[in-house]
């Protein structure tokens, strides 16, 4: 008469020398870090786990999330660069201007030529450069 | 057949001042029965494979996360069981199937199952035959001898929950056992 667990056991020891080797191998990761001139590949390996750390912790769990906001975020990139693109995606001629980009070149414009016509103002417009005098020489100081 | 050691007499404490002997020897201590336990929930040997060494990587990367050294032996039977249900295709039905619990029937089976040379195929063939779930809390009872509550702690189950399983699964055992007697006499 045997035991469950003798019964298991017995029947699964074949796969011992496998397991041994597993266990070996384990333990010989154990103690690498400890051997002189190790530094580098722990470091490395540190670094390595710093990025799958987060990438496990964080993005992971939640990648339908991410999936979902990763769309978003080029959905937007893909409208605000269609927005600025002055060629028309139907036509491919230049986009026409757009209402109020034309009145302000026609405000431009009118601006021009104002400025153009001022260019060479007449004497009689010419500011004076004559200041008031000294404030001393304007009139009596009256003392109250 | 490896003696279940006391827990008592396993070098946790030097094993986490990084001791690669102690590991070692926890690891020998352990091996066989992880293995077990996930081949018999898996039915894969690759996976069973996988779920050792996965579950001795765990181990030493989270020994700081044990609060008291006399339950590794749970610990790292509910790090293979997580394990387990990682590599599980269908996680949520191959571990969580949820069978019929029986908790108004919950008188003590026996409590030690012994079986014939001539029932040990019958035996495992009915093991097989158990949904995963009580297979899980047949097996932590079977080949450590663990606690109604350490199982419910590895499996992260209610109590109540693991008595049902361990109640069910051992009748059908016993049932088994008792047909298969009367077959042969």
């Amino acid at each position: 008469m045997k035991t469950p667990r003798e019964i298991l056991l017995a029947r699964h020891r074949a796969a011992a020398p496998q397991l041994d080797a597993i266990r070996h191998a384990v333990v010989n990761d154990l103690s690498r870090p400890t051997q002189a001139g190790a530094w580098p590949a722990n470091l490395a390996a540190a670094c390595l786990r710093l990025l799958t750390v987060p990438w496990r912790e964080l993005v992971l769990p939640a990648r339908r999330v991410w999936t979902a906001l990763a769309a978003v975020w080029v959905l937007l990139f893909v409208i605000n660069f269609s927005q600025h693109n002055p060629v028309s995606s139907v036509t491919g001629q230049p986009a026409r201007p757009q209402p109020v980009m034309m009145s302000w070149q026609a405000q431009q414009r009118w601006l021009n030529e104002l400025l153009t016509d001022r260019a060479a103002p007449p004497d009689a417009d010419r500011p004076r450069n004559s200041g008031p005098g000294p404030r001393t020489e304007n009139g009596e100081i009256s003392f109250v | 057949m490896p003696e279940v050691s006391a827990p008592e007499q396993l070098p946790v404490a030097q094993a986490r001042a990084g001791d690669p002997a102690a590991w070692n020897a926890l690891f020998r201590r352990y091996q066989l029965p992880i293995y077990v336990f996930a081949f018999e929930l898996l039915r894969d040997e690759q996976a069973g494979r996988d779920v050792v060494q996965e579950t001795f990587l765990a181990a030493v990367r989270h020994l700081a996360s044990l609060r008291e050294d006399d339950k590794f032996g749970s610990w790292l039977f509910a790090i293979a069981h997580q394990k387990c249900r990682q590599h599980a295709r269908k996680p949520a039905e191959v571990l969580f199937d949820e069978v019929p619990e029986s908790p108004d029937a919950l008188d003590d089976g026996p409590d030690e199952l012994l079986i014939r040379r001539e029932q040990e195929a019958a035996f495992m063939s009915q093991l097989a035959q158990l949904p995963p779930s009580h297979r899980a809390v047949l097996l932590l009872h079977f080949l450590e001898d663990f606690s109604l509550a350490d199982i419910a702690r590895v499996t992260e189950t209610p109590l109540g929950t693991v008595k049902s399983r361990l109640h069910y699964a051992k009748k059908a055992l016993c049932k088994l056992l008792e047909a298969d007697n009367e077959n042969t006499a």
